[in-house]
């Protein structure tokens, strides 16, 4: 079983990854303890909203951004079993990359980029905080190619046998990114960068906001889909099983490439330049999201209970306790769906209209996206690492015990944070704010919550610390790593031995997701062009008087 | 099974059909029915009510739209475009041959001959400038010596001498002729203070622009002309401040940080 440039290229990309992570949970605390009652130091508005700039770049674009891509070259090396092509043009990504989150961290730390990760115009930041971006996604756009090459030239050498799961839902991930990358690059490019540059006084921001929602809910199923792999084609050979079902696999990435792109109007619910019907449209494509979450849920607790009963379970929940929960992939396996099902319960209000009229501008919101994100999401990141570092490093994993602690950590860590933060959205606590008055009646009762978010935000912290220290311990480790990587993956009890090509291809699916993006996003966008709208001065954050 | 077309077709069809039937479901329900059922609700008739729901003509097909017989009442006149702010950047001719009928009380170079009495407009935001003239101009601020020095300018001469004196540079600070203004001041500066509900001043008139187009530069006014206008504005004498932003920050400070605060913006340099 072969890793041959994916070892050193996975290497760099995953500390990058977990480098910007690092450095944006600390900035994570520090906003908590500045929002909360008890006296933190360095808190100025502009200090505070360069921090939540730099944290949520970090966390949004540069630590997912790596971390799938690192993940991408691993899979399409161990899963299809050949060499990376163009190892080179993956390592021209990796500096486009670096350089790019270089050059928007500067910028950032420099004062001159508060505007949030989500950019908010009019407010205009300085040119190079979106150059920087821009250079991470354009990084992106070359390992999308790759992988895209990778599966081509496999699916040439072996014709007729069907795509291993783990690279058709990578290039499912990529093929998707492709398309998310649209609004907000064109919001950027025609937009944006030219008010940063001065060739524009005013921009229109209804259509600014219009093309982020584009991006913003499928770049959430981009950050989750390699938690998706993991639970696939992972996890039921960790627990000892075998998935339960390749094709419902297929079908979860194929469902997730359509439904997360016509969707992203539920973002702007109480935003006026859209209008009720399209904004029901896109509302109930989002319901349909459900399915392959529901599917996944099903598939994955079926892997799961073949796996316990095999390992000797008995009766109708025998096979959970029979589950090998010191494994941590198992147990990152079982704590993300706890989380799963707390953030997707908030979810739901979210994309209520009338519930989400109520908590769209406060806190909930803010605490929905930690939970599902950094809670299900990045403890299924951990988990990936620890599972492949082995054969990154050829280092046996020193203590499974420390790993246990870690995803323990930030289970407890994250559910202490989060859970009351959305009490506190549900009090009226608004988000976007860098402090509060304690001395308000009504505020100070939001004050012991606060702090009980942010001890969680520190146990968060302390976690992230252990993570790091886990991978270090690989480089001291003494012990080889023996097993081939290609055991990572599981086979399904029944493996395809052909599927049709609209289960081991896009074509279709991408034809039916160009027809969705017209009718969902044509008028919307549109409507912008053909008729007088609005425009708005610029707001520049970072000239100096 | 052998055949390809046999295998793929019922894919092609079913799926395509699947996700056609979710989308129609979803216009359907959203672009006729629930405007339909909405507008009869309000009393509003189905086409016009469909027509709002797709966002062609304006308001909810839930609602009558609410009409007011209400006159604004803004606290200013002034609105922002970019050719006004363009048109600010550019020194004229013009405002040089106007800034003659100033230069009595402001300079000639835009340092004020009695700092006490008249702000310096030497190195000012052009933006800044122009809001005052056009407040005294309207009656947004009105003053018994300014409102009629400007009742002959036309919109291009306010933007014409706006533009002149900022131009110039801003007065050299004394050096080291006022005390320091002290640990809380800066602290109101830096931070404002949650318990009264006040922002930072930073938060407008910062090293860095933010604020709001018209805040102006406060380093090197004298201390009487700041503490005087933080004064008028905590009475509510002066009161051409959009959204009542410089009333509600004024009138929670006391004297004493009033006159700390012209101390320290007085002394300073890049505010």
């Amino acid at each position: 079983m072969l890793v041959t440039h994916a070892r050193q290229l996975t290497f760099a990309h995953l500390w990058l990854a977990f480098l910007a992570f690092a450095v944006a949970l600390v900035l994570g605390v520090w906003q908590m303890w500045a929002r909360s009652p008890l006296p933190a130091p360095f808190v100025t508005a502009s200090t505070y909203f360069s921090a939540v700039t730099a944290h949520g770049t970090a966390m949004a674009y540069v630590m997912p951004v790596f971390m799938i891509m690192g993940f991408g070259y691993y899979v399409a090396e161990t899963a299809l079993d050949r060499p990376l092509p163009a190892p080179r043009w993956a390592w021209s990504a990796f500096a486009l990359g670096l350089a790019g989150a270089l050059m928007a961290t500067v910028t950032i730390f420099s004062g001159r980029a508060a505007v949030l990760f989500t950019f908010y115009p009019p407010l205009t930041a300085s040119v190079f905080f979106y150059l920087g971006l821009v250079m991470v996604v354009a990084a992106s756009w070359i390992w999308c190619v790759l992988m895209m090459v990778a599966m081509a030239q496999w699916k040439r050498a072996n014709p007729g046998r069907p795509v291993p799961l783990a690279m058709f839902a990578t290039v499912a991930n990529a093929v998707m990114w492709l398309w998310t990358t649209i609004g907000v690059a064109a919001e950027l490019l025609f937009q944006v960068i030219p008010a940063a540059l001065g060739l524009k006084a005013q921009l229109d921001v209804g259509l600014s906001r219009t093309l982020f929602s584009w991006t913003l809910h499928a770049i959430v199923y981009f950050w989750l889909i390699p938690s998706y792999i993991a639970f696939y084609t992972m996890v039921p050979q960790a627990a000892g099983g075998r998935l339960y079902s390749d094709t419902m696999g297929r079908l979860t990435f194929i469902l997730f490439l359509i439904y997360s792109l016509p969707v992203g109007l539920h973002h702007l619910l109480m935003d006026p330049q859209q209008s009720n019907a399209f904004k029901f449209l896109q509302v109930a494509l989002t319901a349909l999201v459900s399915v392959p979450t529901l599917l996944t849920v099903f598939t994955i607790g079926a892997s799961l209970e073949i796996a316990g009963r095999l390992r000797g379970g008995r009766g109708l929940l025998g096979w959970i306790g029979a589950l090998p929960w010191d494994r941590p992939l198992v147990l990152a396996t079982g704590l993300a769906f706890l989380m799963l099902g707390f953030g997707g319960f908030g979810g739901l209000v979210n994309m209520s209209y009338g519930m989400n009229a109520m908590v769209h501008n406060t806190s909930w919101v803010t605490a929905h996206f930690h939970l599902i994100f950094g809670g299900t999401v990045v403890i299924m990141y951990f988990a990936i690492a620890y599972a492949i570092w082995p054969a990154v490093t050829g280092r046996a994993a020193p203590s499974l015990a420390a790993q246990r602690l870690q995803l323990w950590l930030w289970f407890a860590g994250m559910l202490v944070m989060t859970l009351p933060w959305h009490y506190l959205g549900l009090l009226g606590q608004w988000r976007r704010v860098a402090t509060f008055n304690y001395a308000d009646p009504i505020i100070a009762g939001w004050g012991p919550w606060v702090v009980v978010s942010l001890i969680g935000g520190v146990i968060l912290l302390g976690s992230g610390l252990l993570f790091v220290l886990n991978l270090l311990q690989f480089n001291v480790s003494r012990e080889p790593h023996a097993a081939a990587p290609g055991e990572l993956y599981a086979s399904a009890v029944h493996p395809p031995a052909r599927v049709p090509a609209a289960l081991n291809g896009f074509r279709l699916w991408n034809a039916l997701v160009l027809v969705l993006m017209i009718l969902a996003y044509g008028y919307p966008i549109a409507q912008f062009f053909v008729g007088d709208s609005p425009q708005a001065l610029v707001h520049r954050v970072d000239e100096r008087r | 099974m052998n055949d390809p077309d046999r295998l793929e077709q019922p894919w092609r069809l079913w799926a395509s059909v699947a996700i056609l039937s979710v989308f129609a479901f979803s216009v359907l329900f959203g672009f006729v029915l629930m405007p339909v059922m909405q507008g009869r609700a309000a009393g509003i008739d189905a086409f016009e009510a469909i027509c709002r729901a797709l966002g062609i003509t304006p308001g909810s097909p839930a609602a009558r739209q609410p009409t007011t017989n209400a006159k604004a009442q803004p606290a200013t006149r002034v609105a922002w475009s970019a050719d006004l702010l363009n048109s600010l950047t550019k020194a004229t001719a013009a405002g040089e041959s106007l800034a003659g009928s100033c230069a009595g009380c402001h300079g000639r170079d835009g340092r004020a001959v009695e700092v006490k009495l008249y702000p310096d407009l030497a190195g000012q935001s052009a933006a800044a400038i122009y809001k005052q003239l056009h407040d005294f101009k309207t009656g947004s601020r009105p003053s018994a010596l300014m409102t009629p020095m400007v009742q002959a300018l036309t919109e291009e001469q306010m933007v014409a001498v706006s533009a002149h004196f900022a131009a110039f540079p801003v007065r050299p600070i004394p050096a080291a002729q006022l005390p320091a203004a002290g640990a809380a001041i800066e602290g109101l500066v830096a931070r404002g203070d949650s318990g009264r509900g006040m922002p930072a001043c930073n938060a407008c008139h910062g090293d860095q622009s933010g604020g709001p187009t018209e805040a102006p530069r406060l380093s090197r006014q004298s201390r009487e002309y700041l503490a005087a206008q933080l004064r008028a504005f905590k009475t509510g004498e002066r009161r051409n401040d959009i959204y009542s932003r410089m009333r509600s920050v004024a009138a929670p400070l006391t004297e004493s940080e009033i006159d700390g605060l012209a101390l320290f913006y007085a002394s300073t340099r890049t505010y």
